[in-house]
């Protein structure tokens, strides 16, 4: 029943969308498409309006450095069918630009926003304010992985020093009571 | 006579037993550390019978409690409140994030050591600190300002532009009221 479903959802999507590309195995309640960019919002518009996904589950974002791509992954879900759908779509990381598409969804205006602070995607015709949840940032966009976290800590804010007496805690504890620290736990120690 | 140096000394030790003895409290729930406040303030540890109470304005607190990390968003607004509180007041920084970043160490968004940029009269440890802790630092401060050792509010005044400097630092885009007390 539940395959018949699924192979009636991707014939009709495959018949609307000829180059989209579906990787389905039917085991799990899922569905997956991977599209142009120029395709997601009418493939979007489709399953909403054709094909009962009237439930937008999540938006994410996903870096993928080595490729120098960014992913768009949205995630549909049916309440009549209880199926679940996700469009993906890739970006080129230099310049990711996407089209707006929070008239579909209200609620994807908050995606984007995020999206364009910390991953850097340009939504054309996105109406929001520059900042969403940092404030007087600074730096380059946080959550691509090629950002240092750590050395731009380093460089942002001050940090206090340890204490130049710090003991290691399972040494000095394992010492004091005479135990036998287990070879595995050595290579934690300090 | 009130100008005479000896008097002026009984009238410090009266004042400071007297603040010891009445402290007004401004929870800045911030990070996680504010769970540890309503255990601290209620029937179990019972913080009122040392005189330690919640206060509902910046300016009727002696006291900014802050709870863990801060964000330098939430820096700003903890600088605005520190300022619009009257003399006298004190800073407690709660947790280890205020004293050295705790587990936010590399975080691109919290800062690390809250005495750059706030004068801090007495630290709590811990991650969280229990209420025995919290009760113990109360127990601190109301031991400095006996002394009159807890002088954070004058150092944050006499060193305003180093305070600043460093608060600018973090916050470029500074659009903040002066509050002159």
């Amino acid at each position: 029943m539940m395959k018949e479903l699924k192979e009636h959802i991707i014939r009709r999507v495959k018949a609307n969308f000829t180059e989209a590309e579906e990787n389905n195995d039917f085991t799990y309640d899922r569905l997956d498409f991977t599209v142009k960019k120029e395709v997601v919002p009418s493939l979007l518009l489709f399953l909403k309006e054709e094909m009962g996904f009237k439930h937008l589950s999540h938006a994410s974002c996903v870096d993928w450095l080595e490729e120098g791509e960014l992913e768009l992954v949205f995630i549909l879900w049916s309440p009549k069918d209880k199926i679940k759908v996700f469009v993906r779509t890739r970006l080129d990381r230099d310049n990711p630009v996407m089209d707006n598409m929070d008239n579909i969804w209200p609620q994807l205006h908050t995606y984007e926003r995020e999206f364009r602070e910390m991953f850097g995607v340009q939504f054309t015709g996105l109406e929001a304010p520059d900042e969403f949840i940092l404030e007087d940032w600074q730096g380059p966009p946080p959550f691509r992985r090629d950002f240092d976290t750590a050395a731009y800590a380093e460089k942002t804010f001050w940090h206090r020093p340890g204490r130049e007496d710090a003991q290691d805690v399972r040494e000095t504890i394992a010492n004091r009571d005479g135990e036998d620290i287990p070879d595995f736990a050595k290579k934690y120690s300090r | 006579m009130i100008n005479d140096k000896n008097s002026q000394k009984i009238v410090d030790i009266i004042q400071n037993w007297a603040r010891k003895h009445s402290i007004w409290v401004l929870g800045y729930g911030t990070g996680c550390g504010a769970i540890e406040i309503p255990p601290t303030m209620t029937s179990r540890y019972d913080a009122e019978r040392l005189g330690v109470r919640g206060a509902a304005t910046p300016r009727q607190a002696d006291v900014l409690l802050i709870t863990g990390y801060l964000t330098t968003k939430t820096l700003k607004r903890v600088i605005r409140v520190y300022e619009q509180m009257q003399d006298p007041k004190y800073v407690i920084g709660f947790g280890s994030c205020t004293i050295n970043g705790g587990m936010y160490y590399d975080s691109y968004n919290t800062i690390k050591v809250l005495d750059k940029y706030l004068p801090v009269d007495v630290y709590i440890n811990g991650c969280m600190p229990r209420p025995e802790a919290v009760l113990s630092g109360f127990g601190q401060l109301q031991k400095r300002i006996a002394e009159g050792r807890a002088d954070g509010a004058k150092q944050y005044k006499e060193n305003l532009e180093w305070y600043r400097a460093n608060q600018k630092k973090i916050i470029p885009n500074w659009v903040m009221p002066e509050y002159n007390w």
